[in-house]
């Protein structure tokens, strides 16, 4: 048979298909053999995208990235990916790319200056702000899309280097309650579990999440099992929008923004009613407690009446056969899989509400067994492994530690080879608080004169943005980026970063997999990977013996800080000791923590005896040895976790007479965060052009309001004017709003709340109460804004 | 031009329905089905990433047994004469219809 070469890329590429799907493909495909794209070598990575982890190989021809494939090896995506997965590379090809270090002249214009200028001047400021105004003046914010040996050195160099524990990061912004619910609940940060349970699960609980847009990966596995066998698999999905995730659900719990705790109450409440629970785990494994007072399991019982499904129906509109149904599902057809993300993070309650989620999973057994698991799902490809495991916020240490826990200090402090007593024992301010402080140097209201903002763009994804706006411009800011941004319109300083694939480097998703990427091509112009800039600033700054990995071989330098990085934690529950550089590079898959030596599997299910290597390992933690389940962590050090009797507390802002609507915001599958990436691939752009505002056809029609019509949507803080999206996706009463526009009238952080968790600091993204005009006729805004011009001014006028 | 090796997932029971309504579609070429049914290997041909996703949007719509379409291996073709070249065509940013058009 003749083959053309069309042919030939059509069979590879449907063998590599279904490969990948595990579906067995005729022979013909070897006739088609090897690759169809023509390139000179493939090169194991992660994407740079979503937390998922999604495994994948980057092809490289001509020194020049050519080609993008999923992984079939992988254990995150089996090879599939997403059109960010696929496309958003290409990103790094863009002209608007920053090439050269840039320092803002007397008249508020960049000038290109070479590396040493710009280095020189950078350390020379800092050490000037640390003179003047003390160790704390100058600040530190990172990202859950720097690299972990990024987010490690440059923790490194403030915690041991400055003394200073002014360090936070993005993800304080989205997984901050995730932390707190995990650490308040079992003593200790991330899943017990991991993503291979979806495939053993019966029933998935998805509450918080559009998975289908926001984690497309994760949610076609989860549908492949509803396909399969759509009778048995059951989805319960809880959200306020009738999203596409719903569309696979048997169960759609739409409660009102900000009410769910009431929801996963009743849940509880209808399970022990049915005697759904599990006796073993409430006598054995469950403290109940108030969050000041340990109770019995009777207070619990009695605490859960007021919220039977008929009065939180009144509460959440969430009708009471749902809430009935779903605890049926969750409760009696197990096991059965929580997954979630921003809906239950980004609110005032939010660790509350990871709680309460974590309480479901307790009290039916439903956690520590094959296909049980109550599982957050991360937002950013590095912010559990880089920013949550590394210790890089305000009040963490490597291990995702406490910085206020004496021993913890003592033993960071040695694995750095410093004094005594060097690391500074009191938290630095939590996101809100850094950039609240922030200011110039003139300002005495402002502790923090300076920071370092790398891979991130807050001067759009902060809430009620421009609150913070003149405290980034006054101050002496330095930015790391790939793009220009509305950060870097805010700089004085712009040091060119490298993109993913022109550095390498670990990225640990949401099931505790670290997996390395290996260095693709050149990064252009003079640009330069994070950890080179990192390491010659505290050269500079007298650090080199603390950061001594600024050679310039890029994977040698990152293969340093990562051995150190492993040393630090070597002995600690987080340990990933036993993931070598050499082994992650050959392990199609990556691994999982714990994995405390070089012989370790890595752990897909932690606190179960024969499964989580720390179980057996004394030195570490103490488990009883007749213990087979056993939460480690627990403070109390009876193997317990925490089950909390949270009272229902609803959101910060809610609706009110003068602004009458639910205000929520999130993404959409093709943008990437604040659009500096994903907007500049062209056929992205064009898929999702500009923001919109999502309204319910009855809200529409009662403002006299048709699709595309402009309309001014207004909050307490600011306004944005969005073209109308009419759909039925949204309760009425419940306006959406995707978040990745950088255009400034429709920058959607101007209008959200900046109120936080009390005990995760997290802001209030999802929830606040707005209302809304219509202000005229459809007008095409489809200008897929993007900031090119690094001297474009800042729209908002800084008084 | 784009060639896709993808898995189109359909509603289990309709395999044999969805497999026959492909064949209208010359974009379309049908391998293998899951043992299940609800899982179809196939390619998809198209111009460029933009008319690929028009593509799985129309197929989404007109065949209502298909949950969803994903991709597993993309081949890239022209564009990667382009992307080596350094070329990022900005020509082709033309704007999209308004909502209510589309």
């Amino acid at each position: 048979m003749n083959m053309t070469r069309r042919d030939m890329i059509k069979l590879s590429a449907a063998a590599f298909a279904a490969g990948a799907l595990n579906i067995p493909f005729s022979g013909r495909a070897d006739a088609a053999g090897g690759d169809a794209v023509e390139v000179d070598r493939w090169i194991k990575g992660a994407c740079r995208f979503c937390g998922t982890g999604c495994g994948v190989y980057v092809g490289v021809r001509d020194g020049k990235i050519a080609g993008i494939r999923g992984n079939p090896e992988a254990l995150t995506n089996f090879g599939f990916l997403c059109v960010k997965g696929f496309k958003g590379y290409t990103s790094m090809y863009h002209p608007d790319r920053l090439k050269y270090p840039m320092i803002r002249d007397e008249k508020g214009a960049f000038k290109r200056v070479d590396w040493n200028g710009a280095l020189d001047a950078v350390a020379a400021k800092f050490k000037e702000l640390q003179q003047k105004h003390g160790k704390d003046a100058v600040a530190y914010y990172g990202s859950g899309q720097c690299m972990t040996e990024e987010s490690y050195t440059f923790n490194k160099l403030w915690k041991g280097g400055f003394r200073s524990n002014m360090v936070e990061g993005n993800p304080r912004l989205c997984m901050a309650s995730a932390v707190g619910g995990y650490v308040t609940t079992f003593g200790t940060d991330e899943p017990a579990g991991s993503y291979a349970d979806i495939e053993k699960a019966r029933t998935f609980f998805l509450c918080g999440s559009n998975m289908s847009e926001c984690h497309p990966i994760i949610f076609r596995r989860i549908a492949r099992q509803k396909l399969k066998e759509p009778d048995r698999i059951n989805v319960i999905v809880c959200e306020p929008r009738m999203t596409s995730t719903a569309r696979i659900a048997d169960v759609w719990l739409p409660a009102d923004p900000g009410t769910d705790l009431a929801v996963f109450h009743c849940m509880a409440r209808e399970i022990i009613k049915n005697n759904w629970i599990d006796n073993y785990y409430i006598r054995n494994l469950c403290r109940f407690t108030t969050g000041k007072q340990v109770v019995d399991f009777n207070a619990y019982v009695e605490f859960l009446e007021q919220f039977t499904p008929e009065s939180v129906e009144k509460i959440t509109r969430c009708p009471a056969a749902n809430i009935k149904e779903a605890a049926r599902l969750f409760g009696s057809q197990g096991p059965t899989m929580s997954l979630w993300t921003m809906g239950l993070n980004q609110r005032t309650r939010g660790v509350w509400a990871n709680n309460l989620v974590h309480n479901l999973h307790l009290i039916t057994g439903n956690i520590c067994k094959d296909g049980a698991d109550s599982f957050s799902l991360t937002g950013q490809p590095n912010a559990c492994g880089g920013v949550r495991e590394t210790g890089t916020l305000c009040h963490l240490l490597p291990g995702t530690r406490p910085v206020a826990d004496p021993k913890v200090r003592a033993q960071v402090e040695e694995a750095w080879n410093l004094a005594e007593g060097t690391i500074d024992p009191n938290p630095g301010f939590h996101t809100m608080k850094m950039f609240e402080s922030l200011g110039g140097e003139n300002d005495a209201s402002k502790a923090i004169k300076g920071m370092l903002i790398t891979t991130t763009n807050p001067a759009q994804s902060l809430p009620n943005t421009h609150k913070y706006i003149k405290g980034m411009k006054d101050a002496f800011l330095v930015v790391l980026d790939i793009f220009p941004t509305r950060t870097t319109q805010l700089a004085d300083v712009i040091l060119p970063a490298a993109f993913i694939y022109e550095k390498g480097g670990v990225y640990g998703c949401s099931e505790r997999r670290s997996q390395l990427t290996g260095k693709c091509v050149e990064p252009p112009g003079e640009a330069r990977p994070d950890l080179w800039i990192g390491a010659r600033i505290a050269k500079r700054m007298g650090l080199e013996k603390l950061i001594p990995w600024n050679g310039d071989d890029a994977p040698k330098n990152y293969k340093m800080a990562w051995d150190d990085y492993r040393n630090c934690v070597k002995m600690t529950e987080h340990t990933l000791y036993g993931m070598t550089y050499e082994r992650l590079g050959k392990l199609e898959a990556g691994l999982q923590w714990p994995c405390p030596d070089e012989k370790s599997p890595g752990t897909a299910q932690r606190y179960v005896r024969g499964k989580d290597p720390l179980m057996d390992m004394p030195e570490i933690v103490k488990v009883p040895p007749t213990a087979m389940i056993y939460f480690y962590a627990d403070k109390q050090h009876e193997g317990k976790a925490n089950v909390f009797l949270r009272p229902y507390v609803g959101a910060e802002e809610p609706p009110d007479k003068d602004y009458p609507f639910f205000l929520t915001t999130g993404r959409v599958i093709e943008q990437w965060h604040t659009g500096t990436m994903t907007m500049r691939v062209p056929e992205i752009a064009r898929a999702q052009p500009n923001a919109y505002l999502e309204i319910n056809p009855e809200d529409a029609e009662a403002y006299g309001i048709r699709n595309g019509d402009l309309v001014k949507l207004v909050s307490r803080r600011g306004f944005n004017v969005l073209p109308a999206r009419v759909v039925k996706n949204s309760l009425p009463g419940i306006l959406f709003v995707p978040w990745f526009d950088q255009n400034w009238a429709r920058m959607i952080n101007r209008v959200t709340i900046d109120a936080v968790d009390d005990g995760s600091k997290q802001p209030e993204f999802k929830i606040c109460a707005a209302r809304i005009e219509r202000v005229g006729d459809p007008k095409d805004v489809a200008d897929m804004t993007v900031i090119s011009n690094v001297d474009a001014p800042f729209p908002q006028k800084i008084s | 031009m784009v060639i896709t090796g993808s898995a189109v997932l359909v509603d289990r029971g309709s395999a044999e329905d969805v497999i026959e309504r492909l064949k209208q579609y010359p974009q379309v070429t049908y391998h293998v089905a899951s043992d299940a049914g609800t899982e179809l290997v196939v390619n998809l041909e198209a111009d460029d990433f933009e008319d690929l996703e028009r593509l799985c949007s129309r197929l989404k719509d007109e065949v209502c047994e298909i949950v969803d379409i994903a991709h597993i291996y993309v081949n890239f073709e022209d564009e990667i004469h382009k992307i080596r070249s350094g070329r990022v065509d900005k020509t082709r940013l033309k704007k999209p219809k308004f909502f209510d058009e589309r």
